[in-house]
């Protein structure tokens, strides 16, 4: 009885301990900036189709690699100690980021919320839809920078 | 009954402050709201380039009190101000240094947003011309200076309520109507049609040369063939 349920404690124990692969800080901060500088790509992507001719699987590609993204669950790159550090570049992460959790959370969430939507207009091809949730999609990244990426 | 009045600030004046009033407002209120409003933000830039380039044209070319020689704040100047004996029309001494700082900031502050960008899908017209790590660092200079910018502002609206209610000189109708009421002196002369003319081209020029228009084209991506992956 006693063992079994040693088993089963180890078991979860090793299940809940590889589903967090720690991260090593200089690896959490590039996958960061990957992942911010790889939604940028995109985000000019669909700018340049409003601008331009209009092309919907285009956009579509664009808006599905912004929502992928912004579901990967990013937050678990900003692991202990890496509000400082280099990556590709030296973290603009504000130290906020690690402390004031529940109004990152609100910002993160609501970026999350838009960049689903966006995937879900870019699908229907509506041109001014897509720039009007464009907008939003942009306000949500600016949530978060105005408090919580440091200026240069 | 004082009807004594003379012509102090001329249209183009009137018009370059007001219009100068309206874009300074849209511009802080798109630059924080941004989202979709970044875009018209940085046309407001434009416009603001437009403004100052004509103001600074104004200020030689213009009628007698918009000349910035007229106010030009010399120490001199200021001092007999601060004494009390200064006794002129038009801007005080420390109404000009007010209107150079201001000229000033922001010039510095559409100089920087031309080359300024957001991290999300905005950069200004003429960013390209510098790398990213230098339009990072305007950008950030861009947004410290806005603070700066609307402190100056609130200054300049609050000295000119303090002489509107403590000094009882009313600054604001002369600069709606162009008259100065119950003053005798030398009325605004000059800054005549061709002065205009030149001023609203050096303007026009300015805009031109701050949108990036003149930039050469990128060459079209139809050139190459994107892969299906």
């Amino acid at each position: 009885m006693k063992t079994k349920f040693l088993l089963a404690l180890i078991a979860t124990t090793l299940v809940a301990g590889t589903a967090v692969a720690q991260v090593k800080v200089e690896d959490a901060i590039k996958f960061r900036q990957s992942g911010y500088a790889f939604m940028a790509w995109n985000m000019g992507r669909i700018k340049a189709n409003l601008e331009g001719s209009y092309n919907k699987d285009e956009v579509i590609k664009a808006a599905n690699a912004i929502q992928a993204i912004a579901n990967s669950g990013m937050g678990a790159l900003y692991v202990p100690g890496s509000d400082k550090g280099t990556g590709w570049e030296a973290t603009r992460a504000k130290p906020a980021i690690f402390t004031d959790k529940e109004k990152v959370g609100k910002v993160a969430m609501a970026f999350n919320k838009e960049a689903n939507e966006m995937a879900k207009v870019a699908a229907t091809g509506d041109e001014a839809a897509v720039e009007a949730q464009f907008g939003k999609l942009g306000g949500t990244c600016k949530g978060c920078h105005d408090d919580f990426k440091a200026k240069k | 009954m004082n009807s004594q009045r003379i012509r102090l600030w001329d249209l183009p004046t009137r018009l370059f402050h007001w219009l100068l009033v309206l874009a300074v407002i849209a511009a802080v209120v798109s630059g924080q709201v941004g989202g979709s409003l970044i875009d018209l933000h940085g046309k407001i830039g434009l416009a603001i380039v437009g403004l100052i380039a004509f103001r600074i044209v104004w200020g030689f070319a213009g009628s007698t009190y918009a000349r910035f020689s007229q106010f030009f704040p010399t120490p001199a100047r200021i001092k007999c101000y601060l004494k009390g004996e200064w006794r002129g029309l038009g801007h005080n001494p420390l109404g000009g240094l007010s209107v150079f700082t201001l000229l000033f900031l922001l010039a510095v502050q559409v100089g920087s947003g031309l080359f300024a960008n957001d991290d999300i899908a905005f950069a200004g017209p003429l960013s390209e011309l510098i790398d990213k790590a230098l339009s990072d660092r305007l950008s950030g200079i861009h947004e410290l200076l806005s603070n700066v910018l609307i402190t100056f502002v609130v200054l300049h609206i609050g000295a000119v309520g303090f002489h509107g209610h403590v000094k009882k000189d009313d600054l604001v109708k002369p600069m709606l109507t162009g008259w100065k009421e119950g003053v005798s002196g030398e009325p605004a002369r000059g800054g005549g049609i061709i002065a205009l003319l030149v001023a609203l081209m050096i303007a026009a020029l300015a805009i031109y040369g701050a949108s990036g228009s003149w930039l050469p084209e990128s060459p079209p991506p139809a050139a190459v063939e994107t892969p299906s992956w």
